[in-house]
């Protein structure tokens, strides 16, 4: 079982075309040069897949990696990562998902999971400490992620679950693949890949332990941690309380809250009426955490008394809050909260879905989308036309179906590509590039498309975390991006939660890994396997035909009308050229040979 | 001239925003508003009032007084302000 | 007279923090099946309970103890004694709240010890739903009590 150095040592492999399952050692080498989670479930997908697969296709696989601090005490360390070819965007997706999950599959004797091929019939895996067993779906295929849990606790008792709700069954491309029900590993259509394969879930049930290779180091570090989060007003007090959703009225006074699509800049009069004030005031039961989390972001809402608005369950977060939200115009918060739990309950990447909703709005609003198509009329700021879209999008329903390829392909089949707020095809999150010029640099150039959280340059931009940027200027953006995105997929890697970062920094990160694995490495030779695993990504999204970094014309083009960034537009070039400079590669983005043996990234 | 409040600072004014009389500089206003509502006194500014607080954002027509220039930022009855303890989200 | 661990289930997140300590600090492994404490999630209700041993003054896991393996110290606190123990596993049965438990792979038996003095549980709790209090001190809730009268009391005399 545990090794004593924050692995288990053991592997499971599921082939589900065979029906195979067999176990075996933890690659070692790969797991100190790529740490864990996101970096190591990448190392073992490229070792093993054609870069050229079809993500939906049974020749992909999926792979589920923890990291050496997943199962610890370390701070906030319950996450785990879902790792494929995204179907969405055709490059590396890595989602990264919290709860209780990631633990409990750590306390079964294992680090990960590989599945490959695809199963005839429906499956799921059932784990059981020793026990590792492929179980026909039966009648949980085409049922929602709730019920899905709830009929595996009802038959196993207490078991961690992972799954996926109809949409990744259908291959809908931004499925999620949730856990403990309300947890999603998010981005970029994992759950689309899960369903491709006729898996429906992972149930796991561990009863062993995680040891740590210096036990009393260990604990000093981990308790250093977690007390300088405690006593940091925004891990210590401001998330736990109010919640991600807090950012909207921020964001919004700094005029970088997209509203419309973008196409009517990113100043919002009616903000505050979605913001993380209000969903206190109306929606919020409690604050709860995932595993070993002192921050509690996590939002327990219910709806009451609004019809088809009604329901219980989490969230949503901001990113959420916003797609619903100032996206499409919609300052009903029932609403919002609605479109949330059917993401939750179905498995949906609310992101996509909202801005995907977002662009048909501006899509029929000139004129480009008959409302024949959609079967009623669909404008900005209509809450009803828009839970109905999210409800259609989960069910399969008509032209719920169309929302379901995302907006780059909705806009592309309607004539306007350029009106799809994507990169590489997947939806930005809830920052305006041209207000905030960093995070559209980040945008650009994201292993994963449009995302924020490669590296979040909201921090020092908006929040002056942990140092105060102008989000006006484009100087130092380069240089900083590139060591927070190293930062970044250093701690996804380690098991532990992105939102420590505004807690802690590199020392803590680095001195609680170190004493976990039994590293005697300098925190910079640690960061080095951060900027590794970028390069490592990179390498796989060139092979596989990534499209080149840039963002949507609007952010390039369409000054902004108002707001303090008035007149703005995202100043692209200046900073990728800073930034490659900074990643020491060529003037056109590619990883030089130099760089590539200086890190010894091998593809 | 126009104040917001954000966050848990509703809490301590009481509302979401408020009217004052532009006072000659952010720190003036500073100030004001920690004679008004003593429970901002230890939040918006720091020990000797020379200087604002550690964990407080202000912003001045949407831009971080960091910015401008810092407290000594100067403000007319047009110009709004908007100030929340440091709070994060994503 | 022992110190008291108390649970205030409203300031739960259900993030088994405690659950992780536990088991560390008497098993030098994270492995919230070998925690004496025990975090409950009730969802639809939105509570979550850690559940721990209380020490109780007529403690039964004591009194069944074949061997007296189980005996309550000068503190106050019933500690179990490994090399008296012969795992026959009448405490388990015994304790009414299912406070002490059997570990099949450990093949031992395990319960709350207050680790000593040093309540690890309570230390770390991220948000102070497991603290620890001298029952010989006027309680909190007491003291909270008194607060709510006093503050009624001014209004009506104001």
């Amino acid at each position: 079982m545990t090794q004593g150095n924050g692995w288990m040592g053991t592997i499971i492999r599921v082939n589900l075309t065979e029906g195979t399952i067999k176990k075996e050692p933890l690659n070692m080498q790969d797991a100190k040069d790529y740490v864990g989670a996101r970096g190591l479930g990448t190392k073992y997908y490229c070792n093993e897949v054609d870069p050229k697969v079809e993500p939906l296709s049974p020749e992909n696989k999926l792979i589920f990696m923890t990291g050496p601090l997943t199962g610890t005490c370390a701070c906030s360390a319950g996450r785990y990562e879902v790792v494929s070819k995204a179907p969405l965007t055709n490059i590396i997706g890595a989602a990264n998902s919290g709860g209780h999950f990631g633990p409990e599959l750590k306390y079964a004797g294992y680090d990960g999971i590989i599945f490959e091929g695809k199963a005839p019939e429906p499956v799921y895996l059932h784990i059981d400490d020793e026990l590792v067993e492929l179980v026909p779906a039966g009648d949980l295929w085409g049922q929602g992620v709730h019920p899905v849990t709830d009929a595996f606790e009802e038959k196993y008792g207490k078991v961690r679950v992972a799954t996926i709700g109809t949409p990744g069954e259908r291959g809908m491309l931004y499925a999620t693949v949730m856990n403990d029900k309300n947890r999603a590993a998010g981005r970029g259509g994992m759950g689309a890949v899960m369903g491709s394969k006729n898996l429906k879930a992972v149930v796991v049930r561990g009863t062993g332990g995680v040891k740590v290779a210096r036990p009393e180091k260990f604990m000093e570090e981990a308790t250093k941690a977690r007390t300088m989060l405690r006593e940091h007003p925004v891990t210590g007090e401001g998330l736990g309380a109010l919640g991600t959703q807090i950012l909207v009225n921020i964001v919004n006074e700094v005029g970088g809250l997209p509203l419309h699509n973008g196409r009517d800049g990113s100043y919002w009069d009616k903000a505050d009426d979605t913001s993380g004030e209000r969903l206190v005031e109306t929606h919020l039961i409690k604050n709860q955490g995932c595993f070993g989390c002192t921050i509690a972001c996590g939002r327990v809402t219910k709806v009451e008394g609004r019809g088809d608005f009604d329901g219980f369950g989490e969230g949503p977060e901001y990113e959420a809050g916003w797609s619903y939200g100032a996206a499409c115009g919609v300052n009903d918060i029932a609403a919002i909260v609605k479109a949330n739990f059917i993401c939750n309950e179905q498995g949906m990447d609310p992101i996509t879905l909202g801005s995907t909703v977002a662009c048909a709005m501006e899509l029929f609003e000139m004129g480009a989308i008959p409302e024949s198509d959609i079967g009623f009329p669909l404008r900005f700021g209509d809450a009803e036309a828009m839970v109905k879209l999210a409800q259609m999008c989960a069910d399969g329903e008509g032209f719920g179906n169309t929302i379901g390829l995302g907006s780059y392909r909705l806009a592309e089949k309607y004539g306007h590509p350029e009106l799809s707020m994507s990169v590489k095809k997947q939806e930005m999150p809830a920052y305006d590039g041209r207000a905030i010029q960093g995070i559209g640099l980040e945008y650009a150039t994201s292993n994963r498309g449009g995302c924020h959280v490669r590296g979040y340059m909201i921090s020092p931009e908006v929040l002056g975390i942990p140092l105060k940027m102008d989000p006006l200027v484009t100087e130092g953006k380069g240089a900083l991006l590139k060591t927070f995105q190293d930062l970044t997929a250093l701690c996804d890697s380690t098991g532990i939660c992105l939102f420590t970062t505004f807690g802690i920094g590199l020392p803590e990160i680095a001195g609680q890994y170190r004493e976990a694995v039994g590293s005697d490495e300098t925190d910079e030779e640690i960061l080095l396997k951060g900027e590794r695993i970028w390069n490592l990504e990179k390498r796989f999204n060139m092979e596989a035909g990534v499209e080149k970094d840039t963002l949507p014309p609007r952010l390039l083009r369409e000054a902004l009308p108002s707001g303090p960034a008035k007149g703005k537009v995202n100043q692209l070039q200046t900073m990728l050229a800073d930034y490659y400079a900074a990643r020491n590669w060529t003037a056109d983005g590619i990883p030089t040979q130099e760089k590539l043996d200086e890190l010894d990234v091998t593809y | 001239m126009l104040v917001k409040f954000f966050a848990t600072y509703r809490q301590i004014a009481g509302c979401k925003s408020c009217d004052v009389p532009a006072p000659g500089s952010v720190l003036a206003l500073m100030a004001d508003l920690s004679k008004r509502w003593p429970d901002f006194r230890t939040l918006i500014l720091n020990e000797d009032g020379t200087d604002k607080g550690d964990d407080v954002i202000i912003m001045v027509n949407g831009r971080h007084i960091e910015h401008l220039d810092g407290v000594h930022t100067k403000l007319t009855e047009e110009d709004y302000v908007a100030i929340t303890p440091l709070v994060a989200g994503g | 007279m022992a110190k008291q661990l108390v649970v205030d289930p409203k300031k739960c997140v259900s993030c088994r923090t405690c659950e992780l300590v536990c088991s560390f600090k008497h098993n030098e492994e994270f492995n919230p099946r070998l925690s004496n404490v025990s975090v409950f999630h009730y969802e639809e209700a939105a509570i979550t309970v850690p559940i721990m041993c209380l020490q109780c003054d007529e403690a039964s896991c004591a009194a069944i103890c074949p061997t007296g393996a189980l005996k309550r110290q000068a503190d106050g606190v019933v500690t179990h004694d490994a090399n008296k123990c012969i795992v026959c596993k009448m405490c388990v049965s015994a304790c009414p709240l299912g406070n002490v438990s059997y570990s099949v792979a450990k093949k031992k038996i395990f319960k709350c010890d207050m680790c000593d003095g040093e309540t690890w549980c309570a230390v770390h709790c991220p948000t102070g739903a497991i603290s620890v209090v001298d029952p010989d001190e006027v309680p909190d809730k007491k003291q909270l009590a008194a607060d709510k009268l006093k503050a009624a009391v001014e209004e009506v005399l104001a």
